[in-house]
């Protein structure tokens, strides 16, 4: 008997749940990291105020994504404008790092069309609400890069269920047989709705399962915002230099309801929860920054003060939209309308006339 | 002053329970405090206060279920007076398209409406209870009518009768599981007497009834089973979890023992008292309450001879004991009296053969009449 082959899975943490930088990533950017905690904080004042939108219903369902700002923000913070992501529904830290707008998202958590056709980066994915149908979408837009030889790189977010499904691992199959510029982020928050990780695979790790699509897979803490840049820019320099892509696992923890539509005390215990809370992101990365000099208590106290600031402004604008046309149903998914919903777009447009009218 | 209705806090749910209150009137509140604490079908949910201001007007106590768009409490919020502000009605709710029945608030300064505006189902009530809809004033969002409208039209003129009292709880639990089996289920009963009369003095009743009825899956597996209408699908179970009906002051619960073909008499009495506890301590947790493979009624314990017990899918089968009786039967030539159990079997005909139920029937009575 001899070994065919061998394989390995890497796991990546540089700043513990305690705030201690152990042995930092060669030329790690400190100041960076300022403008990474400070969305990551302004994620976590959204993510509250979406919910007591929606808890007033203001808004419609709405995932927080409360505990894995560091795993949004940070995957975000080393992509390139002109990247590509296509994510799923929790990665609101992304979002906004990217340039969507606070009142874009509260858009989309109403139901409202032009939620999803953001004033920038245009070239990003909308949300795919579907479980991992947007894995797919990934291969593809990675496929067009290579084919114009663009140094472009597509970045799909997915969460631990969606690796489940088919969709991922014929995306990642593919992704690796043309060795595309695609990056797989799978943050693991350790539940599926109400399946725990546990019960998802019988995998050791996530990352592991890009072995099967002959691609490499890392892991890292999803809590730790160094060891995210660091995992997704190395996977996106891969990537970019033409050596075909690479799936990411950060670890990170769903600290709320799957949704504002759920209610996870029915599956697991308050005592898990509150050692996640241990774990958290932002306030191991605020200790390292106060700790290094680049954040202080006043600093804190204006980026709160700013964040609801902000926020006030946005739900302003936010409720103060009109309603979108009826035409919002066909405007949106075709380039050019085929006739049959010309006619129909032109029916649309009747019927809100007369009824406005 | 803003009245802040009932949101829908879950997908499409209709109506929630008010849990507590974290505010009382007369309070001020800020952004987002916390107002109540509401159990959906879903989840229970504390609302947020939607604005600072000064609680005037609590609308619903401790208990009370309130419908989606009912009116939840009146804030202060120093504005000047707009009667036609509800806050509650989310973003995309202000398109013509959706138009929520609303059932204590009307909104003031709205133009009569030209024609009928009435949900499907407000005009199916309204049918169905004989009343004109033409002829009300709709009391939803833009003159809608809605089902109160329809059921205080209704009782116009009908003699007074106590005010209707919303069910909760576990009542509330059996008239949604009766509506469900009354809908899905194709009852067929069979009625028959077990003769008991070689039972030793004292003999465990439950214990025998739950033995005869493991006896009685064994011999015809078909009524120990799941049937699943849609699908048209069955699962036949080879282990007995018999649902047992136990009647509380407050309503109807059908806790489950496992594996009743694994219990001998000493465990199963032991597993039915603990159920028994439970039940009336009422901290039977939600597990204890479900799966069961068949069920048992021992409403004998009451009173009443024969019944036509109710399956509750996807069960298939229900057994019923009434009261035990003496009673003359032919023995030989001569009459003799002897105590004889009388049972009541339904079985869901979409699932089972009439044969498979009377075969079932035979072997639960055979094991029944056994001395011990």
């Amino acid at each position: 008997m001899k070994t065919a082959a061998q394989f390995s899975v890497s796991y990546h943490q540089f700043l513990n749940a305690k705030g201690a930088l152990a042995e930092p990533p060669p030329g790690l950017d400190l100041p960076a990291l300022v403008p990474v905690y400070r969305t990551m904080a302004f994620t976590r004042a959204f993510d509250a105020r979406a919910v007591a939108l929606q808890r007033t219903g203001q808004l419609r369902t709405f995932p927080s994504s409360l505990g894995e700002e560091a795993a949004t923000v940070g995957l975000a913070s080393v992509m390139r404008p002109d990247d590509v992501l296509l994510p799923t529904y929790r990665e609101t830290g992304a979002f906004l790092w990217r340039g969507v707008t606070p009142v874009e998202i509260f858009l989309y958590w109403a139901g409202d069309e032009r939620g999803s056709a953001i004033a920038g980066p245009r070239g990003d994915f909308p949300i795919s609400v579907p479980i991992a149908s947007h894995c797919g979408h990934a291969t593809g837009v990675a496929a067009a890069f290579q084919y114009r030889k663009e140094a472009r790189v597509a970045v799909c977010v997915l969460g631990d269920g969606a690796t489940s499904k088919g969709d991922f691992y014929e995306a990642v199959n593919l992704a690796g047989v043309w060795r595309l510029p695609a990056v797989f982020v799978v943050i693991n928050n350790r539940w599926a709705i109400s399946v725990p990780a546990a019960r998802q695979t019988a995998c050791a790790t996530f990352a592991q399962k890009a072995i099967a699509g002959g691609v490499p897979g890392v892991q890292a803490d999803g809590n730790d915002a160094v060891a995210v840049r660091h995992v997704v820019g190395q996977a996106l320099e891969r990537a970019r230099s033409g050596e075909g892509p690479t799936v990411v696992e950060l670890l990170s923890y769903r600290l709320t309801d799957h949704t504002t539509a759920d209610d996870a005390r029915r599956y697991r215990s308050a005592d898990e929860v509150s050692a996640a809370w241990a774990e958290e992101p932002l306030v191991r990365l605020r200790a390292l920054l106060a700790r290094e000099g680049l954040w202080t208590k006043a600093d804190e106290e204006a980026l709160i003060a700013d964040n609801q600031a902000r926020l006030e402004a946005a739900v302003a604008d936010y409720l103060a939209t009109p309603p979108q046309p009826l035409t919002s149903m066909v405007d949106y998914l075709y380039a050019e309308l085929p006739a049959e919903l010309v006619a129909q777009r032109a029916e649309l447009a009747a019927r809100e006339g007369g009824h406005h009218g | 002053m803003k009245t802040f209705t009932l949101p829908d806090l879950g997908e499409g749910l209709a109506e929630a329970e008010i849990v507590a209150w974290q505010v009382g009137e007369g309070d001020k509140v800020v952004l987002d405090q916390p107002l109540l604490s509401v159990e959906t079908a879903k989840a229970i949910v504390d609302v947020p206060a939607p604005f600072a201001g000064k609680v005037v007007k609590l609308y619903a106590r401790v208990g009370d279920i309130v419908p989606l768009g009912g009116a939840l409490v009146d804030i202060d919020d120093g504005a000047p007076d707009d009667t036609g502000t509800v806050v509650g009605d989310s973003h995309v709710a202000a398109t013509p398209a959706k138009d929520k029945p609303s059932a204590n608030v009307a909104p003031a300064g709205k133009p009569a409406p030209v024609a009928v505006r009435a949900a499907p189902a407000v005009r199916a009530l309204a049918s169905r209870l004989g009343v004109e809809l033409a002829t009300l004033a709709g009391s939803g969002p833009d003159g809608a009518i809605t089902s109160a409208d329809v059921e205080a039209a209704a009782r116009h003129g009908a003699p007074a009768a106590p005010e209707a009292q919303a069910l909760r709880g576990p009542r509330r639990a059996m008239a949604q599981n009766m509506a469900i089996s009354h809908a899905e289920v194709v009852p067929v009963l069979l009625v028959d007497d077990a003769d008991i009369h070689a039972w030793p003095k004292g003999e465990d009743a439950t214990w025998r009834l739950m033995r005869a009825m493991v006896a009685a899956c064994r011999a015809v597996p078909a009524l120990n089973a799941w049937f699943d209408g849609k699908a048209l699908a069955r699962r036949v179970f080879e282990h007995v979890d018999i649902g047992i009906a136990l009647d509380t002051e407050e309503a109807l619960f059908v806790p489950v023992i496992r594996h009743a073909e694994r219990l001998d008499r000493a465990r199963c009495r032991a597993e039915l008292n603990a159920l028994k506890d439970r039940v009336r301590a009422r901290s039977l947790a939600p597990a204890q309450l479900k799966g069961h493979t068949i069920t048992l009624s021992n409403f004998g314990m009451f009173a009443g001879r024969y019944a036509s017990p109710v399956v509750m899918p996807p069960t298939v089968a229900i057994v019923g004991a009434g009261r035990a009786r003496l009673e003359p039967v032919a023995v030989g030539d001569a009459i003799g009296l002897h105590r004889r159990l009388p049972i009541s079997i339904t079985f869901d005909h979409r699932a089972c053969t009439g044969a498979e139920a009377a075969r079932f029937l035979a072997a639960l009575l055979a094991d029944l009449e056994l001395a011990e």
